[in-house]
């Protein structure tokens, strides 16, 4: 009798760790399946040099350990300056990866579009909203011949995508999806994230425009600096030669 | 009253520009910014240095860790440069800026001594460095990490040993400045007529033009002097290159000095050049046009060494100013180029002082009706280009303009001693 009662009881002691502990893996796979975060995005700044601000919030039950990772697909109406993001990281707690080489002076007809994944330094749990910065700049675009004085730009959305050790492998996270992306911004390993999907969107889509030459006026362009630079020239031989060495 | 305070005035001047005061603190000031410099740059948002001084660093880091400066992209430059600046990672990053202002401060130190042997007096010497030594822009610039002071030394020290007749010296220090920076080139023109034989001169004005003269004028550029000035400075510049070569192969050529022969940077500068190179940079007349701004150019290089090249520093100078104002690319460090050849010019002019400040004024306001519309394009994005591209016309003509006063008032030494002796 006593063995029977202690055997139960040693049986059920595993077994009630087990459900314990069943729980608290599941309980951050909960919390990515019912994860409905918001996202806003904002454009400062005027001009060809704009900073992109981007907002999360991921909802005070985020575990400790969760890491974030937001991927920017760029259109080639814009770059970043590698070299002035590698300065201002530090400062600003988060790691950039492209995942090109970025020419800094081409025109927008002559590069393509590119990618950038952002890796921020703290994630969760804090009350406050994960805020990004990322400074952009706009390139010259070719000159256009149906008098429109301005270009429009486009910017999509970034992709939020978030990883948890507890919760790996990830199962059964319908309906965000699993992609494969660099660990961190050093790239020196892939690992499976979770791709947020539909978090709440600023409704209206990202636009700037950019001033572009008057494709138009080449004629009068043309003529205007020839004539000019030709003047100030026989201008100038005029004054040497009748000013010689004295 | 009156004019105590203006004696007082006086030797505040006089005792500011004695030698063992004036270099002093021409260095002081200018490691003083370099301080200042460091702490904006930690502390406030606007950076106080200059983009292409991290440029700098970041090639030089390159090649301390065995790579070639060229992977740091926008560098352009030779690889001289980063070599130099290697101390950067070693010891302070600030060390580069130090050289910088040690080689502003040898400038203004070569502009004395050469003012001096071209006769102009002790003071008026020291008077006449001191707008460069305490000239708050070549301060701004060397303080900031522009490599441009570097530059100008050698010019000034190729034009100094050209001036005491040590040729093997000023070839040297000219085959280094071309290696440099691709603009010096231009001064082989004045400084081959000035080098060949002088007897053709004399004869050139009575002699009839029989087949004669061609050969003869051919044949005075064939004298010891010029032959030893090109091997010496030809044989530095292509040690140099092949040496870069060897290491760094096509690359290093291409961004030194290629880069910069067919640069077409459609984005707006100070260039009259900048609004038609960008509206025409995928047309069929591109080529054309790039050649038609090249003209005026290469026919004002031309006139300028002819008629002025027995006297070299004026010519370099005026060669420097037609170069960089009819440029297909100018931005405000090419100015730097011409600037630190001015305080030679500047004692052979006719000019008052009021009318000297005019002309700065005027070429300043040049500057800042361009700036006007280029700020609201780049910054608050209004769609300027028309204007900026009038703006760029104006500062060409405004150029012109001083450039012209300056040769109408511009005499010799020999001229002006004539002038006070009656």
């Amino acid at each position: 009798m006593y063995y029977l009662r202690f055997y139960l009881f040693f049986c059920s002691a595993p077994c009630v760790y087990l459900l314990k502990e069943g729980n608290g893996e599941q309980e951050p796979c909960f919390f990515l399946k019912g994860l409905q975060p918001s996202l806003y995005v904002e454009l400062s700044h005027k001009g060809f040099h704009r900073d992109v601000v981007t907002t999360v919030e991921l909802g005070s039950d985020t575990p400790a350990d969760v890491r974030a990772l937001l991927v920017y697909r760029w259109p080639r109406d814009v770059y970043v300056d590698p070299y002035q993001v590698a300065s201002l990281s530090h400062q600003r707690g988060w790691q950039m990866l492209f995942n090109t080489a970025i020419d800094l002076e081409k025109p927008a007809h002559r590069t393509s579009e590119f990618s950038t994944y952002v890796y921020p330094s703290h994630v969760g749990p804090t009350p406050e909203p994960l805020k990004v910065t990322i400074p952009i700049h706009g390139r010259y675009h070719k000159p256009s011949f149906d008098g429109k004085t301005f270009t429009p730009v486009h910017i999509e959305l970034p992709e939020l995508l978030l990883w948890t050790k507890k919760c790996t492998p990830f199962q059964r996270l319908e309906p965000h999806t699993v992609l494969d992306a660099p660990c961190t911004a050093s790239n020196t390993s892939i690992c499976s994230w979770v791709k947020i999907q539909h978090p709440n969107k600023n409704s209206v889509p990202m636009s700037l425009h950019l001033p572009v030459g008057d494709g138009s006026t080449v004629r009068l362009i043309c003529t205007g600096t020839l004539v000019v630079t030709l003047i100030c020239c026989v201008v100038l031989c005029h004054s040497m030669l009748k000013h010689p060495l004295r | 009253h009156y004019s105590t305070r203006w004696w007082m005035m006086e030797r505040l001047l006089s005792a500011l520009t004695e030698k063992r005061v004036l270099f002093p603190v021409s260095f002081v000031v200018r490691l003083a910014l370099v301080v200042y410099g460091d702490y904006q740059d930690r502390n406030m948002v606007v950076k106080y240095t200059d983009i292409d001084y991290h440029v700098f660093t970041d090639a030089a880091r390159f090649i301390t860790e065995g790579q070639s400066p060229y992977n740091r992209s926008t560098y352009r430059y030779t690889p001289l440069l980063a070599w130099l600046l290697t101390p950067n990672i070693y010891l302070t990053v600030v060390f580069g800026k130090l050289l910088f202002i040690v080689c502003d401060v040898l400038s203004g130190l070569l502009i004395y001594k050469l003012l001096c042997l071209r006769g102009v007096g002790c003071q008026t010497a020291r008077y006449v460095s001191s707008l460069w030594l305490l000239n708050p822009l070549p301060m701004g610039v060397s303080s900031r990490g522009n490599a441009e002071s570097i530059l100008s030394a050698l010019v000034l020290g190729t034009l100094l040993c050209m001036e005491g007749k040590r040729l093997t010296w000023a070839a040297a220090l000219y085959g280094l400045s071309v290696h440099m920076k691709i603009y010096p080139v231009t001064y082989a023109l004045p400084i081959a007529l000035s080098l060949r034989s002088s007897h053709t001169e004399t004869n050139g004005t009575t002699q009839s033009w029989t087949w004669r003269t061609p050969v003869a004028f051919v044949g005075s550029f064939l004298n010891s002097k010029l032959i030893l000035f090109a091997s010496v400075a030809g044989g530095v510049f292509f040690t140099l290159t092949a040496l870069f070569y060897y290491m760094y192969g096509w690359v290093f050529l291409h961004e030194t000095y290629f880069y910069h022969l067919t640069r077409r940077d459609i984005r707006h500068n100070f260039s009259p050049y900048f609004y038609m190179l960008y509206l025409t940079a995928d047309s069929r007349w591109s080529q054309a046009l790039g050649l038609a701004a090249f003209l005026p150019q290469l026919i004002l290089l031309l006139v300028s060494s002819w008629t002025f090249h027995p006297d070299l520093a004026f010519t370099c100078f005026l060669h420097t100013a037609v170069f960089v104002s009819f440029n297909k690319v100018c931005t405000s460090q090419y100015f730097m180029w011409y600037l630190s050849l001015l305080p030679l010019v500047i004692p052979h002019l006719t000019l008052s002082v009021k009318q000297g400040l005019g002309l700065l004024l005027l070429w300043f306001a040049g500057q800042a009706v361009w700036l006007a519309p280029a700020y609201f394009l780049e910054f608050e994005c209004y769609n300027t280009f028309f204007l900026i591209w009038l703006a760029g016309l104006f500062f060409l003509v405004i150029n012109s303009f001083i450039l012209v006063q300056l040769i109408a008032h511009y005499r010799s030494r020999k001229s002006l001693e004539r002038q006070k002796a009656e």
